[in-house]
């Protein structure tokens, strides 16, 4: 793993000057292949503080859940006080993630990320002194902002690594980060008990639990602006001064965005994803504690099983899609896509009619598999859905996801007119429902579900239609130009239409 | 002579049949427990006293209670505690029943009453409550009940306070490390324009 010696896999020139990086790097300086237990500077480094700053933000933004049966009568809360004060702890990122997008293009991912992190660490660390279930809702409101780093994981490792290996840097950096969701249910109650232990009553221990992720909060945001680095040749000041980047403008890059139909159609699927994966950490302790009368800890334990299969399963979501992209090209992901999240629907809609302890674990841990490997496909597909806004595309994606979350929650688990397992049963249904528009996503260059690519479109033309003339002149479009000509595979194997055409090779141009 | 034992075995299961399945309506109120709040009283957790006191019904004949070897003394919500609350429900099952979540006392059964001084422990919520005492039998069954509210749970109820939980150290520790928070990002911030002016 560590020579030296060996070229990287995109052998250009620049490779003489004798690159002062301990990876393998392109043109770009982007490393070219993924070290996960190095620290090497910059890249391993940028990976390993961004899903660790990512996954402290889920720690803080779900801490509260499992530690709900102590809140809802320290406070006295209502199931409604409950049910709002989860709707606003995945609402707020809604917009902020959006806001991202943009903070990551002026100020570079390292400071975005950080001072997300930082400004939201007060909204944890109050969280000890409330006493109302308005001031329950508000400090949950603001540090569900801290949910928006996510974009500026997604961007940190788009700029530190090549194409071939961006996809596993994301999909372990997004499922890592996830990964906290599940972790707090684990964390919380350890914490709540250790502190009861040594002597502090229930309605206080709680609230000194509250310091822990507020503290790894604060600290991981310190250690991504100390140790980090926005770019592999440096930070955005450097490099605007020397002339290195070209700022695009946003008006744009925001209109290439929205009249994209697909990017609406993901943002619309992720929110039956990753929206339902984030109503789930909200309220899947809760359900277990009450639903089965076991202890805090026991539904903190069965809660994190949920989270903790992020290790593998939004990674592995993301690898599934890499592989069907290898056999099947685009094509291949859309259907990776579309299967695994209708079964993930239907596990959960079973999962709601699950009566039996044991069963109903098996059954979430499955389902859990099934909607975060979903996760991990939806962004498969998302990179070439526009490769002039990816930025905004991935905000917007993001974006959905939360509004999938506040919906769900509003419909199914605010108040008391559902009971917890309806309304489970009844989100499984909307998944169905919702996962159904991915029939409609189709690229001209590489087909859609149902239908093949039209004979005489590119990859190029698609990608070089979000610039103008005057801008093409210019050559803006160029970073366009060389990734569709990198997005080659997505036309997928040739099987049996064109033997003359070799397999994976370029397509066929007009 | 064999079926003795078989007989035996049929009490024995429809024992722990019974006791699986005890219906809160099917229990005789034959108890009459009082409490020591007014009816609408305040009291504060970790500081107020209750004081409960059982006995046998007047109107129930004497014979009645021998089964009855010991009492549960439990805290209650009332109704408007557990409304919008569904982890405070109240069903007919024994088993599932939330409706009553604290435990007063459990001590032996005797005929002529008792009674027993509770302090309202620093753990109980904000809420307002009555008392009811189970007669459990040998086996740990409920078997008969009393309480100090009637059959709507609508009279005789009292308020607890309960702590906040929130201590001054507290508050100060939040606002010290927010404080610490926010102050490293403006450190950061000068630092990096610094780096840019260089």
């Amino acid at each position: 793993m560590e020579d030296s010696g060996k070229p990287s896999l995109h052998v250009e020139s620049s490779a003489a000057e004798g690159s002062h990086f301990k990876l393998p790097v392109d043109s770009e300086q982007k490393a070219t292949e993924f070290w996960l237990f190095s620290f090497a500077k910059p890249h391993m480094r940028a990976f390993h503080l961004s899903w660790f700053s990512f996954f402290c933000c889920f720690v803080s933004t779900f801490a509260a859940p499992p530690l709900l049966p102590l809140i809802r009568d320290n406070l006295n809360l209502t199931t409604t006080d409950i049910g709002n004060a989860g709707i606003a702890s995945v609402s707020g990122a809604v917009f902020a993630r959006l806001a991202m997008g943009t903070a990551c293009d002026l100020i570079g991912p390292r400071l975005a990320s950080a001072s997300l992190t930082l400004l939201t660490a007060p909204a944890v660390y109050f969280t000890s002194v409330i006493n109302s279930a308005s001031s329950y809702l508000l400090v949950r409101f603001f540090t569900g902002f801290s949910l928006a780093s996510f974009v500026s994981t997604q961007f940190w490792m788009s700029s530190m690594f090549s194409p071939p290996v961006v996809g596993v840097a994301n999909g372990i950096a997004g499922g890592w980060g996830n990964l906290g969701g599940g972790a707090t249910q684990l964390i919380m109650p350890l914490v709540y008990d250790l502190i009861h232990h040594i002597g502090s009553t229930n309605f206080t221990a709680w609230r000194i639990a509250f310091f822990i992720p507020g503290f790894m909060q604060t600290i991981s945001a310190i250690a991504v602006i100390a140790l980090g680095q926005d770019l592999p040749n440096g930070n955005y000041r450097k490099l605007e001064k020397a002339g290195d980047k070209h700022k695009d403008s946003f008006r744009k890059v925001f209109y290439h965005a929205v009249t994209n139909y697909r990017g609406w159609i993901l943002a619309l699927t992720y929110g039956y994803c990753f929206g339902v994966e984030l109503t789930i950490d909200n309220i899947v302790a809760e359900y277990f504690y009450d639903k089965f009368n076991v202890n805090l800890r026991t539904a903190g334990i069965i809660a994190a099983s949920f989270g903790l299969a992020n290790i593998i399963s939004r990674p592995g979501g993301g690898l599934l899609s890499d592989w069907m992209s290898r056999r099947y090209g685009m094509r291949g992901r859309l259907w990776g896509l579309w299967v695994v999240q209708i079964v993930g629907g239907v596990l959960c809609i079973v999962l709601g009619r699950m009566n039996n302890l044991s069963a109903s674990i098996i059954v979430m841990v499955l389902f859990s598999f099934f909607v975060q490997a979903a996760c991990g496909l939806t962004f498969g597909v998302v990179p070439f859905v526009s490769r002039r806004s990816l930025g905004m595309i991935s905000g917007m994606t993001g974006g959905g996801g939360n509004v999938g979350a506040v919906i769900t929650q509003l419909i199914f688990f605010k108040g008391s007119k559902y009971s917890k397992e309806t309304g489970i049963t009844l989100m499984g249904v909307m998944i169905l429902c919702c996962t159904l528009p991915i029939t409609l996503i189709y690229f001209p260059q590489w087909g859609g579900l149902f239908c093949g690519p039209r004979p005489k479109a590119t990859a190029e033309d698609y990608y070089a239609a979000e610039w103008s003339e005057d801008e093409k002149e210019r050559g803006y479009h160029s970073a366009s130009v060389k990734f569709a000509e990198n997005s080659v595979r997505e036309g997928g194997r040739r099987r049996d239409s064109s033997p003359a055409v070799p397999a994976d090779d370029t397509p066929s141009h007009a | 002579m064999a079926t003795a034992p078989l007989l035996r075995l049929v009490l024995l299961v429809s024992c722990i049949g019974s006791s699986m399945a005890v219906l809160f309506s099917s229990l005789p109120n034959t108890l009459t427990v009082t409490s020591s709040p007014a009816a609408g009283q305040v009291l504060h957790a970790g500081v107020d006293q209750i004081k409960v006191s059982w006995k046998l019904n007047q109107s129930t004949p004497a014979s009645a209670d021998s089964g009855y070897k010991k009492v549960k003394v439990l805290l209650c919500y009332d109704p408007v505690s557990q409304a919008d609350r569904g982890w405070r429900k109240t069903d007919d099952h024994l088993k599932k029943d939330k409706t009553c979540q604290f435990k007063v006392t459990t001590q032996p059964y005797s005929s002529g009453g008792g009674s027993f001084v509770y302090t309202v422990e620093r753990s109980i919520p904000t809420g307002t409550y009555f008392v009811r005492a189970y007669a459990l039998d040998s086996g740990d069954t409920e078997v008969a009940y009393g309480q100090t509210t009637n059959a709507a749970k609508t009279t005789n109820l009292f308020d607890v306070v309960g702590i906040t939980g929130r201590h001054a150290s507290l508050d100060i520790a939040a606002g010290c490390f927010s404080a610490f928070s926010i102050l490293a990002l403006v450190f950061f911030f000068v630092v990096e324009k610094r780096k840019a002016k260089k």
